[in-house]
């Protein structure tokens, strides 16, 4: 069998859009038509399946799971003539090595554990296998869970991601999976491809073992839920360029994964949920021009930096800039282990000091936006490398549309437009408020993004 | 249970005779399936029932008392809290439509804001308000936060008539005081401590938490007000700020269902309600907010409007499918005073359904049994 050569595929591996693929039938690609669904994470596989994808051009990427033995898998795959192979596990160099050996010309992604991302590398693709369900917490009771701001707290892998995206990665894989033994209702799958995407992340579409079986039925209710997902994939992927759009805001938080910044729900969850815009500043990365733009600092990572890194932040103070140093010893052993994704009990109380601070600095100010009748949803400002384009994205968690949301931007814009993932845009009106302009959106049904120009 | 004081019983044995063989009040009822329908026209005939808007607003600056109660994030079902527990903004925009139009001078919205001393506006933009247009609904349109100082540059004190139940009186923000009316513009909801939570109860946000507040200053009012307001007057666990009126019997009970309809009671009589506007036309059942264990969403499709606030809540509460003479120990006020009778005991209006005239749809028509039976 010959082996398909990535050169081949439709897309390079920094454009795939990437789903867990639970048949190995041929008949099963049919779904994969109209969607932007361009590479098959796949455990099993038969050689009519491999032909039928590649005559597809889709990439096919084997699975190795993280009891499996990544060396054989690469062989395996590349016997099979697969594009490349997924390994989630973290990989240690003498191994890494062993499996390019054995799968030379292949594609190798490690979707391994959070804490064991190889941030700053080179892989085109970086990611893990741990993520967040997305969703609003719900109690016994159907009652939401209250955040410490009186809204619902929201589980979302965005935290994660915005400090993923600030190690300079573009192309970030969540190849989390549904919660064992539960049945995700359509909407749930859209909110975990819009958490993502709104972040510059992708979600590895994967399905549960409920919705598979009904969609390998063709079921309708099934086939519309497919639809939707793919119509959200597409959303997205149809605006590359928001991938290379940078966080902006007054707020920087130098943190590392020492200190918490690969872990969900912590202070960049907390930030974001209070809908102030945020800009995370790795220590390796921290500088003047880092910092450019910022009117507060938190620094997360405490006062064990380097002695040029505390200068960079004395500077910023004496230029006028508010910084926040958590305590020394705050965060530390924050680090999470493998199977830590969230602040354990004890850790969210010592963080819940820091972010009592952190409140009472951001308190009303307008940081780059305001947003007002949110308490379910997230959002992401980014603005265009040439500071022309502002793009705020908002994701509604709640099961139902949410209506009349204000916005206000600090800022001059000439323009406001709404993009909604079923394809409609519509001018919005602009008006003046205190420091910039305010916009209505009158509804977000799961997903929506204002562009200001 | 706590019983009347003999205080209580002679204000109420000699005020309610005062005004035998006549109607105290008269009350308008509606009913009003949709907040889509025309509720300008629905109000307007509502309110010439009761004798007409212009006599009450022309030339005037009205204060109108909104039902925000909670965090604006927190929902039922993730529905937009018009239609569940706080007043329906285009309900209050028809409301300053119409008092625009009757002449009033300047109409000030006024809600103490859950947990904040910010603009109001900015909560009732988190409740997904549209406040620009509320704004626009009539000339001079003003929001006040009533949960510190707001504009103001020193609290109002509003004495209680007599000696007040709980307090001899309260410090309250300017807008209470400087004022020519007060609207109390309630939603008709049952109320986990207080039975109802109508035009009356309305009344207890009047409190600020910067001085009735669980983070209250001990000495002077916290300006920037961040909790809730259950320590002073519910559970009587502090006083408020040392610079307000204190208990006047720091023995008295502790029980929110004595203390809340007494401080309700003593509100009202303070600063009556010169006109009640009830929003009935969605609600919950079971409580008065989505923190609230075994609410429900209800459609009772009613407004309710009246001159005087304690015959309001008595026509109210009797549409809701209750007494509202009941006594303690009966619903809907199962774990406390009913704090209609202790207004009225007050002076401050009758709750006997007997004297009061209903116009419009009768009670029995527009009867919603809060109590799903």
């Amino acid at each position: 069998m010959a082996l398909v050569a990535v050169s081949t595929l439709a897309a390079e591996p920094v454009d795939w859009v990437p789903a867990r693929w639970p048949w190995s039938d041929p008949a099963s690609l049919d779904l994969i038509e109209g969607t932007p669904i361009n590479c098959l994470l796949v455990s099993t596989w038969t050689q009519a399946f491999v032909e039928a994808a590649a005559a597809r051009k889709l990439a096919l990427l084997s699975v190795v799971p993280p009891d499996g033995d990544p060396v054989a898998g690469a062989r395996r795959a590349a016997k099979a003539g697969l594009a490349g192979v997924v390994v989630e596990r973290e990989l240690p160099e003498d191994i890494a090595r062993q499996v390019a050996e054995a799968a030379a010309g292949l594609v190798l992604i490690e979707l391994g554990p959070r804490h064991r991302m190889k941030l700053g590398g080179a892989a085109p693709v970086i990611g893990t296998r741990q993520g967040v369900w997305p969703g609003i917490q719900v109690l016994e009771g159907g009652a939401a869970k209250a955040a410490p701001t009186g809204s619902p707290w929201i589980d979302t892998n965005s935290g994660f991601l915005r400090a993923v995206r600030a190690w300079g990665h573009r192309t970030i894989w969540v190849g989390s999976v549904p919660p064992a033994g539960t049945i995700v209702l359509g909407e749930r799958y859209l909110q975990a491809i819009a958490d993502c995407a709104m972040a510059g992340g992708r979600w590895v579409v994967s399905l549960d073992s409920d919705f598979a079986a009904r969609l390998a039925k063709r079921e309708a209710a099934a086939l519309r839920d497919w639809k939707r997902m793919a119509a959200m994939l597409a959303y997205f992927e149809r605006h590359p360029e928001w991938r290379g759009y940078e966080p902006v805001g007054k707020l920087a938080v130098v943190q590392d994964p020492e200190n918490g910044a690969l872990l969900s729900g912590g202070i960049l969850d907390m930030i974001g949920a209070r809908h102030t815009p945020v800009r995370p500043v790795p220590v390796a990365r921290l500088s003047p021009e880092a910092l450019a733009g910022s009117a507060i600092t938190v620094n997360v990572a405490g006062a064990e930096l380097p002695a040029a890194k505390q200068e960079v932040l004395k500077g910023f103070a004496r230029g006028g800039g508010t910084l926040l140093n958590a305590p020394a010893g705050a965060l530390a052993g924050h680090s999470p282990d493998a199977a830590t994704l969230t602040l354990e009990k004890a850790e969210l109380e010592r963080v819940a000091d820091l972010w009592r601070d952190v409140q009472s600095l951001i308190g009303r100010r307008n940081l780059g936006v305001r947003l007002f009748n949110v308490s379910a949803m997230l959002s992401n400002l980014l603005a265009s490398p040439d500071g022309k384009t502002v793009v705020l994205h908002l994701v509604n968690y709640f099961g139902y549309p949410v209506e009349s949301v204000t916005v206000h931007l600090e800022g001059t814009f000439r323009s406001a437009r709404l993009l909604s993932p079923n394809g409609t845009e519509k001018n919005l009106e602009i008006y003046p408020v205190e420091g910039g302009v305010g916009v209505d959106i009158p509804s977000v049904s799961v997903c929506a993004t204002l562009r200001l120009d | 249970m706590s019983a009347v004081t003999r205080r209580e019983w002679i204000a109420g044995a000699l005020g309610a005779p005062l005004a035998a063989n006549s109607k105290a009040a008269t009350v308008a009822i509606t009913t009003c399936p949709s907040y889509d329908g025309d509720l300008v026209g629905e109000l307007g005939t509502m309110f010439d029932r009761i004798g007409g808007l212009g006599g009450i607003v022309k030339g005037k600056t009205i204060t109108v008392k909104l039902n925000l109660t909670g965090s604006p994030g927190l929902r039922v079902q993730g529905r937009p809290p018009g239609v569940t527990h706080y007043t329906h903004p285009k309900l209050v925009g028809a409301v300053a439509h119409l008092m625009g139009r009757a002449g009033a001078r300047r109409i000030r919205f006024v809600e103490s804001a859950w947990a904040s001393g910010g603009p109001l506006e900015e909560c009732m933009l988190d409740a997904g308000w549209n406040v620009r247009s509320l704004a626009a609904a009539a000339p001079a349109v003003e929001f006040e936060n009533t949960n510190n100082l707001g504009k103001g540059r020193a609290y109002a004190r509003l004495k209680v008539p007599g000696r007040g139940y709980l307090f001899p009186a309260y410090d309250l923000n300017h807008a209470f005081e400087d004022t020519d009316v007060f609207v109390s513009m309630a939603k008709l909801k049952n109320h986990e401590t207080c039975g109802v939570t109508l035009a009356l109860k309305n009344c207890f946000g009047n409190t600020p938490s910067s001085i009735y507040g669980d983070d209250a200053g001990a000495a002077e009012p916290n300006e920037h007000p961040g909790k809730g307001r259950l320590d002073v007057l519910h559970l009587g666990k502090r006083g408020p700020s040392g610079s307000a009126p204190q208990e006047i019997d720091p023995q008295s009970s502790r029980d929110p269902g004595y203390r809340v309809p007494r401080v309700i009671a003593d509100l009202v009589a303070a600063r009556p309600v010169d006109l009640a506007i009830i929003d009935g036309i969605e609600s919950i059942a079971g409580g008065e907010g989505p923190w609230i264990k075994g609410i429900r969403l209800v459609k009772p499709g009613v407004l309710l409007a009246g001159t005087n606030g304690v015959s309001t809540d008595a026509v109210a509460t009797a549409v809701m499918g209750y007494n509202p003479r009941a006594a303690r120990g009966t619903t809907p006020f199962s774990a406390c005073d009913n704090h209609l009778l202790l207004a009225e005991a007050l002076g401050a209006g009758s709750a006997d359904l007997s004297r009061i005239e209903v116009a419009g749809v009768p009670i029995e028509q527009a009867r919603f049994r809060f109590d799903g039976k």
